[in-house]
């Protein structure tokens, strides 16, 4: 571990250590430091920012509640993003199973290597554009996608993150690359 | 190699983690293949753009709700002597006041859910009021529903009344403690919190006669819901408010009052 990562590690740890004591005031800052990124995460994979809010509170609560078992084994914001994509996974399940949705199969293939029209680079896509295509992605694939290519992490924390391995975290990415290419081709 | 094995590799071009070597190959196939330099420029730009989306920022009470929470479970330390301040009274209730109107958003936001639950069709909490009602799925069921909901809704503003007195009577407390602006509410903005106040128990008003007349009526429910939701949202704004004049942090508060101004 380089040393300015081993004194963010410790950094880290010692606002455990207050969040821990009940400390309020330590534990406001850990949610000033995070919320931003994880409330953004919480949007773009449930698509609603009323749920995402709804989900921000339980996810802060959740992590004051098992931040007694944090050991400090990875950053606490990587630590944080698992426990916000865990929610939003068991919420996307769990609303999928109220609502009767199927998730979707991806095709791996689809749209890959097609020749003819016109590439994305030549039309304009937008912020909104993408916005609105993300919320076509399969649930696996979003979550994936919206660590790496919009939060800007690295495959091993995106692997660490959402519990998988660094070469599935890099064949989720692809898929949802693909499936984006497809659906903002239109 | 085929095209699908630069396919990877396209990848790590993309992220920029390609290794010199490997580069230098896919280049030279890239060169001579439409449909991989067609793939290439595409995943560039989605990549582009993901990375410039707009981080999106929490809604202002979110913490205020996370805190009252917190305090409600007992998970938190309580105020130490150095943290006291001499008025404890007037602290005390308010801190009671913000716990009951955290409390009642908690209720409504969980009868909201409920009620979107058990009627999907229900528009979502920012549709305009005069959105139209989709056709409910069963008469029934959603009679059911609404008369559940109307139940919880009556238990729920019980007790946000009672928020409410308790909030009117620390602002009260807190005003004659301090006997200056820096703790308490100035005239104006005291006047600008009531007018909006006002406003949303007109609306309030307004959509529970709307719901009385169609009980089925999902849009109906829908516009009561957001706006006692929104004068949770402001009660929130005003403790927070009261809070930051406290600590006579005169920017976080002027903050707050021109969010409540733009709500």
């Amino acid at each position: 571990m380089s040393p300015v990562a081993s004194s963010a590690r410790a950094e880290d740890m010692a606002l455990v250590e207050r969040c821990r004591r009940g400390d309020l005031g330590a534990f406001e800052e850990l949610y000033r430091a995070h919320a931003g990124r994880l409330f953004s995460v919480a949007c773009r994979m449930l698509g609603n920012p009323a749920d995402a809010e709804d989900l921000l509170q339980e996810i802060f609560l959740s992590a004051h509640r098992k931040l007694e078992s944090f050991r400090g084994e990875s950053a606490l914001g990587t630590w944080l993003y698992r426990l916000a994509t865990n929610h939003c996974l068991d919420y996307l399940r769990s609303r999928a199973a109220r609502t009767n949705q199927v998730t979707d199969a991806l095709d791996d293939e689809a749209g890959q290597f097609e020749p003819g029209g016109r590439t994305l680079a030549e039309q304009t896509v937008t912020k909104m554009d993408l916005e609105r295509a993300l919320a076509g992605l399969p649930e696996g694939c979003r979550a994936a996608f919206v660590l790496h290519d919009v939060q800007g992490l690295e495959h091993r924390e995106v692997a660490e993150a959402l519990g998988i391995a660094e070469g599935t975290s890099k064949s989720q990415v692809h898929k949802a690359r693909l499936r984006l290419r497809t659906l903002l081709r239109g | 190699m085929t095209c699908t094995q630069y396919r990877e590799w396209i990848d790590e071009l993309v992220d920029g983690t390609i290794v010199p070597i490997r580069r230098a190959e896919l280049e030279r196939h890239l060169a001579l293949c439409s449909a991989c330099r067609g793939l290439a420029a595409d995943l560039q730009t989605i990549r582009d753009t993901a990375a410039s989306l707009d981080p999106l920022e929490p809604p202002a009470g979110a913490w205020l709700q996370i805190a009252g929470r917190l305090r409600q479970q007992g998970r938190v330390a309580p105020p130490t002597q150095a943290d006291a301040k001499p008025a404890t009274r007037h602290t005390a209730l308010l801190a009671i006041a913000a716990a009951l109107v955290l409390l009642v958003g908690g209720s409504i936001a969980l009868i909201w859910t409920d009620f979107r639950g058990r009627n999907t069709a229900a528009p979502p909490m920012a549709a305009a009021p005069t959105s139209p009602a989709p056709a409910p799925a069963s008469n029934a069921q959603t009679d059911v529903a609404v008369e559940s909901v109307e139940a919880e809704f009556r238990e729920a503003e019980r007790h946000y009344q009672n928020a409410i007195a308790k909030l009117e009577q620390a602002a009260r407390l807190d005003q004659a403690a301090s006997g200056g602006p820096q703790a308490a509410l100035d005239p104006q903005t005291a006047a600008m919190l009531q007018k909006n106040l006002q406003v949303l128990d007109q609306a309030i008003a307004e959509s529970r006669s709307a719901l009385r007349a169609e009980p089925q009526s999902a849009a109906a429910a829908g516009t009561l819901f957001e706006a006692l939701r929104r004068k949770v949202a402001l009660l929130q704004d005003t403790i927070a408010l009261m809070n930051e004049m406290r600590k006579g942090n005169a920017a976080g508060a002027a903050q707050i009052v021109d969010g409540a101004n733009k709500s």
